[in-house]
């Protein structure tokens, strides 16, 4: 020993020795030991996690892909939808068309019928009442005269008497618009 | 209390004695042992050097034992050790250098473990001891040596040793391969020194601070335990950075000698 104090133990053999033989084993043990496990759950992992990262990329893919095909499906239905509305909507305006044309005709026809039958009434009415005035003013006549009266002569007159009015009452409505004649 | 103040009393031989004593200590034999006449014996040195050891393997093999995919906080600790030899420390100069991780980091836990243990009231600092220190960096050269003349071969690992272009050739190419050869054998020794020098200045340092007690007496522990207390958290933190400069040296020394020829 150079140095009894033992800071400067310069050549300390049994240090020395069991230092190296020491520091091999310890590096042989970890080196087999310690260093692949760790090494191969390192590599594990990173290996998950690229795994993971790849995996991660196709669904976004994927996910981009669906969601480009639901679009335009939905575009697609849309315009589906669009179109049925339109058909819808241009068959509901022609049919809306045809049953007010054929209301207007009914209408139409109804009152046609109304006023024919309204004319035909009226017509009989006339009829009616010059046959009753007639009748009435040839039996006045008769009673005024006391004598009998030439029914045809005196119906003749009636009628002209009648058709007189009868024309002088339309040329005073035709003024107000009339809607009998 | 008189007990106390009798610390005072000491003389400067006494106190020397009684800092010295730590590292006595270390060279008490348990066993005494030899080999072919060399001295062998099991001292405390020694002793702490397999405890420093034991620890270290125990540290990384329990951590490499309980490895999960979902990792605990003591698992991430040991893959950041491993991560941080391999990408750290190795892998200074080239890929090439990275198959010596596993030497350099064992190197680097192995000094931190012992630094710390060094720590320890009543342990012993083994890499205070130049004997250690001086070894492993011993070991570090051959390796050097070694893997430079592997790579390059012996011709052309030599010849790198100077560099290209020199004037006067006869004059400066052996003055430059001398000079890059004293820089050479130098490496291992501030490799040895630095670590040495740093961990024993440190303990002493703590020691004669604590030792101002024993000659001044008992009133000087006001000053004397916060200053030890300081230089002692300081010694955690060089422990730490003294195996890290050793081992990152370690590789750089090995990754110079590997790719000696492209530099």
């Amino acid at each position: 020993m150079l140095d009894e104090t033992g800071i400067f133990d310069l050549i300390s053999t049994s240090l020395l020795f069991w230092e190296m033989i020491t520091f091999a084993i310890l590096l042989v043990l970890v080196a087999y030991f310690v260093y692949p496990p760790i090494r191969d759950q390192i590599q594990k992992r990173q290996a998950e996690i690229e795994g993971a990262i790849d995996e991660a990329q196709k669904t976004r893919e994927e996910a981009r892909e669906l969601l480009t095909e639901y679009r335009r499906q939905i575009e697609e239905a849309r315009g589906e939808g669009r179109r049925i509305l339109e058909d819808a909507r241009k068959q509901a305006d022609a049919q809306r068309e045809r049953t007010k044309k054929e209301a207007r005709e009914e209408g139409d026809r109804i009152v046609q019928r109304a006023r024919d039958e309204i004319g035909r009434e009226r017509e009989s009415a006339i009829r009616d009442v010059r046959r009753e005035v007639a009748g009435m003013v040839i039996q006045a006549s008769e009673q005024v005269l006391g004598r009998t009266v030439d029914h045809d002569e005196h119906e003749r007159l009636v009628a002209q008497a009648l058709d007189d009015l009868e024309a002088e009452v339309a040329g005073a409505s035709t003024g107000s618009g009339s809607r009998t004649a | 209390m008189s007990g106390l103040l009798t610390l005072g009393q000491l003389s400067p031989e006494k106190v020397r004695e009684e800092i010295i004593h730590t590292f006595e200590a270390g060279q008490h034999a348990y066993v005494h042992l030899s080999l072919l006449g060399i001295d062998i014996s099991i001292t405390k040195a020694v002793a702490f050097l397999w405890i420093g050891a034991a620890v270290t393997f125990l540290l990384m093999f329990v951590g490499s034992r309980m490895l999960k995919n979902r990792p605990g906080a003591y698992q991430v600790i040991v893959e950041e050790i491993y991560g941080f030899g391999r990408n750290s420390l190795a892998g200074q100069m080239g890929e090439e250098g990275r198959k010596f991780f596993p030497y350099t980091l064992t190197l680097f836990v192995f000094l931190l473990v012992l630094n710390l243990i060094g720590l320890i009231p009543n342990s012993y600092p083994v890499t205070s001891s130049i004997t250690f220190t001086l070894g492993l960096a011993l070991l570090t050269f051959f390796i050097t040596q070694f893997v430079g003349i592997q790579r390059n071969g012996l011709g052309g690992y030599v010849k790198a040793f100077v560099p290209p272009g020199l004037p006067l050739k006869i004059v400066f190419v052996p003055f430059m391969f001398f000079i890059e050869w004293i820089s050479e054998l130098s490496k291992p020794l501030t490799l040895a020194m630095r670590l040495y020098a740093n961990i024993l200045a440190g303990h002493l340092l703590i020691f004669i601070f604590l030792s101002f007690i024993l000659y001044f007496g008992t009133y000087m522990a006001v000053i004397s335990v916060p200053m030890a207390l300081v230089l002692y958290a300081f010694e955690i933190f060089v422990a730490v950075l003294q195996a890290y400069i050793f081992a990152i040296l370690t590789q750089v020394y090995i990754e110079i000698a590997l790719f000696r020829q492209e530099h």
